[in-house]
């Protein structure tokens, strides 16, 4: 019941429509971002700017914040200090949240019931009612056979993509997806970069986190982030150029123990990490 | 506040519990059971049985006169059988251990018609048990005293109740009781449970994630649960005041259904009360999930929660027989005044025009509405 002010455009507009006088501004920024539970800085002042219309990539072990880092984006949790803003609306706000999707780490889907049952609800809550439209999100991940069954029944794959139609049924601006796509098999996980480039291509903003590299390619940018900071960010190409090494995994190590190597973590490369990158 | 957002959680809600036959015979099943149980203990009760023995130690006049009457009045009483072959005391007393007697009377060496005092004597290892017979005994002694020996009559005393019948079983006491506490056992537990599962299984994060509002949350969830709720009341209300007799079928005795206890006042009223009560349990089981991390922590909430009530609540004692520190606790708890307003409304046959239970009401209102900001305070975004 907490609000923030009020966000610039009305739950219930279009999510599109609201989407192209927005193109200018970034789709997400953190402002010295910082989470810290006791001891622990899980995001340790974060700053960063994605301009919209794009994948990100947001890659680093496990631990390294990277959840964290999205439940500050959305509001679930509250910086220790710093801000976070998505679509120019400072979070937490209830009302940005309709034009936000977020995929969680866990399923987040209710066992109990049907793959149909657990799409409508959530898709309800967004105030997405319209049933072709959500049959339509329930083929693409390949469930419309699947509608009846309870989500106890499917396997994890599938409960994987029910969570996807979930998050996106109500047609999100900016899309935040923690790991997407463990336990997916090969062929549908081509099928979601697949997709994932269609939304970007309508305009949406995408953070994808994975711990894994081999996504990396797939991402129009990439974010390398490690103890709750982030190393790295720029283009695959950028960074294995920046780190001197055509291996994305050998540049997040390089990053990782030289950080002065990553220097100009803002999108456009700084030429000083050229001779710290040519030292090696 | 959207209707289309609380309408989500309402049928989500429902959905789930149709999924899920064990919650729903627990819900519906297990009060029916437990009453159904309560009242066949309750209502056979009067048939119990007590062998006697009088034992005569005194050689005063009239004394034997005294026995006499006594054994021979005490026969004409349902349930009671004498044994006459008791001489002396210790007897007795190896017979109440063999379990071939249950009550002796002893006629000591003093008594005379001037001291007409008589022992009573049990085993005492179970004191409810053993004088359930008491009443019958004590109108035989009477009339045994006062007809044979010489004294002045002693008055006898017929009772007379206010309220109901002075014959009211303890089923009819206990009745209005039953159907508050089941309703708040149950809904408390099941609502605790299914909020934890929110909170442990990623879900409640997921919600968290949509714009859906904290407030939106409780009302869908008390709806719902509210629903299931009052399915559950009418059920147990139905079953408590209703009666439907079976006739002996066969192999199959004639039995009834229900357990027909006299309602004095409108049962709707008696369903407000409840329902309120039900409402408030839907709001605790949310706040004290937070509190809890597995099924079992939700269980371990039953002795510090549901037991008090059911100590404190008026369910055994009256509040004012409570120890004077225990009396303002009692006054706090919900039950209490759900159990207050019950018995107002089912034995005494008070309306919403009755003060006691226009206060009843509006206290559970009142602890409702504050479990229901609770609630909500303890959904919050940050749930890491």
């Amino acid at each position: 019941m907490t609000m923030a002010p009020t966000p610039p455009a009305p739950v219930t507009a279009p999510a599109h429509a609201t989407l192209r006088p927005a193109a200018l501004q970034p789709a997400v920024e953190a402002t010295a971002l910082r989470k810290d539970f006791g001891a622990i800085h899980a995001v340790d002042g974060i700053d960063m700017s994605l301009p919209p219309g794009r994948i990100y990539g947001l890659l680093g072990p496990n631990g390294s914040g990277k959840t964290t880092l999205i439940r500050l984006l959305m509001g679930l949790a509250l910086a220790t200090s710093g801000t976070a803003k998505v679509l120019g609306v400072e979070m937490p706000s209830r009302a940005n949240l309709a034009r936000i999707g977020y995929m969680t780490q866990a399923d987040g889907i209710y066992p109990e019931l049907s793959a149909w049952e657990n799409l409508t609800f959530f898709a309800a809550l967004y105030g997405q009612t319209d049933k072709a439209q959500l049959h339509a999100a329930l083929e693409l991940v390949e469930l419309d056979t699947r509608a009846n069954t309870p989500a106890q029944n499917l396997s994890g794959g599938m409960r994987r993509r029910l969570s996807m139609a979930c998050a996106l049924a109500h047609h999100p601006v900016v899309i935040f997806l923690d790991e997407p796509t463990v336990g997916v098999d090969p062929a549908l996980r081509v099928q979601f970069w697949d997709h994932f480039h269609r939304l970007a291509a309508d305009g949406a903003t995408l953070l994808v986190s994975s711990h894994v590299m081999d996504e990396a390619d797939r991402c129009d940018e990439l974010v390398f982030m490690r103890d709750g900071h982030v190393l790295a960010q720029g283009t695959s190409a950028e960074l294995r150029r920046r780190a001197g090494t055509d291996n994305i995994e050998a540049a997040f190590l390089r990053f990782a123990t030289d950080p002065a190597a990553a220097t100009g973590a803002a999108a456009t490369p700084a030429p000083k990490a050229q001779p710290t990158g040519a030292e090696r | 506040m959207s209707p289309l957002r609380v309408a989500a959680v309402f049928r989500r809600i429902v959905a789930q519990f149709r999924r899920d036959p064990r919650s729903v015979a627990l819900l519906f099943v297990a009060p029916l059971a437990i009453i159904a149980l309560l009242g066949w203990v309750l209502g056979s009760q009067g048939a119990m049985a007590a062998r006697v023995a009088v034992i005569n130690h005194s050689t005063a006049p009239g004394a034997e006169v005294v026995v006499t009457r006594l054994e021979s009045e005490l026969e004409g009483q349902t349930g009671i059988t004498i044994d006459r072959s008791v001489a002396d005391d210790s007897t007795a007393r190896q017979m109440l251990k063999d379990k071939k007697l249950d009550l002796v009377l002893v006629l000591p060496v003093d008594f005379s018609t001037q001291n007409r005092k008589i022992d009573l004597l049990t085993l005492g290892l179970n004191p409810t048990a053993e004088y359930a017979s008491l009443p019958a005994v004590q109108k035989v002694l009477i009339s045994a005293l006062t007809d044979s020996t010489v004294g002045a009559a002693l008055p006898t005393i017929e009772r007379a109740t206010v309220y109901g019948s002075p014959n009211a079983t303890q089923l009819d006491s206990l009745a209005p009781v039953v159907v508050g506490f089941f309703a708040y056992f149950f809904v408390f537990i099941l609502t605790g449970i299914s909020f934890l599962r929110e909170r442990i299984g990623g879900t409640l994060e997921r919600l968290l994630a949509t714009p859906v509002s904290r407030g939106e949350i409780v009302l869908g969830y008390s709806l719902g649960f509210g629903f299931f709720a009052t399915l559950q009341v009418a059920l147990v209300l139905a079953f408590v005041l209703g009666r439907l007799d079976i006739q002996a079928l066969g192999p199959v005795p004639a039995f009834a259904i229900g357990l027909g206890v006299h309602t004095a006042g409108n049962p709707l009223i008696s369903y407000l009360l409840v329902l309120v009560l039900g409402l408030g349990a839907v709001s605790l089981g949310i706040f004290l999930s937070t509190f809890a991390r597995t099924e079992l922590q939700i269980l371990q909430f039953i002795p510090i929660v549901i037991v008090p009530q059911g100590l404190l609540g008026g369910f055994f004692w009256p509040i004012e027989q409570l120890p004077n520190l225990l009396q303002p606790v009692a006054r706090i708890l919900p039950v209490t005044y759900a159990i207050d307003g019950l018995r107002q409304v089912m034995i005494a046959g008070a309306d919403l025009t009755s003060p006691q239970v226009l206060l009843d009401l509006g206290v559970l209102v009142g602890i409702a509405a504050v479990f229901v900001v609770l609630a909500a305070a303890t959904i919050r975004r940050e749930v890491a």
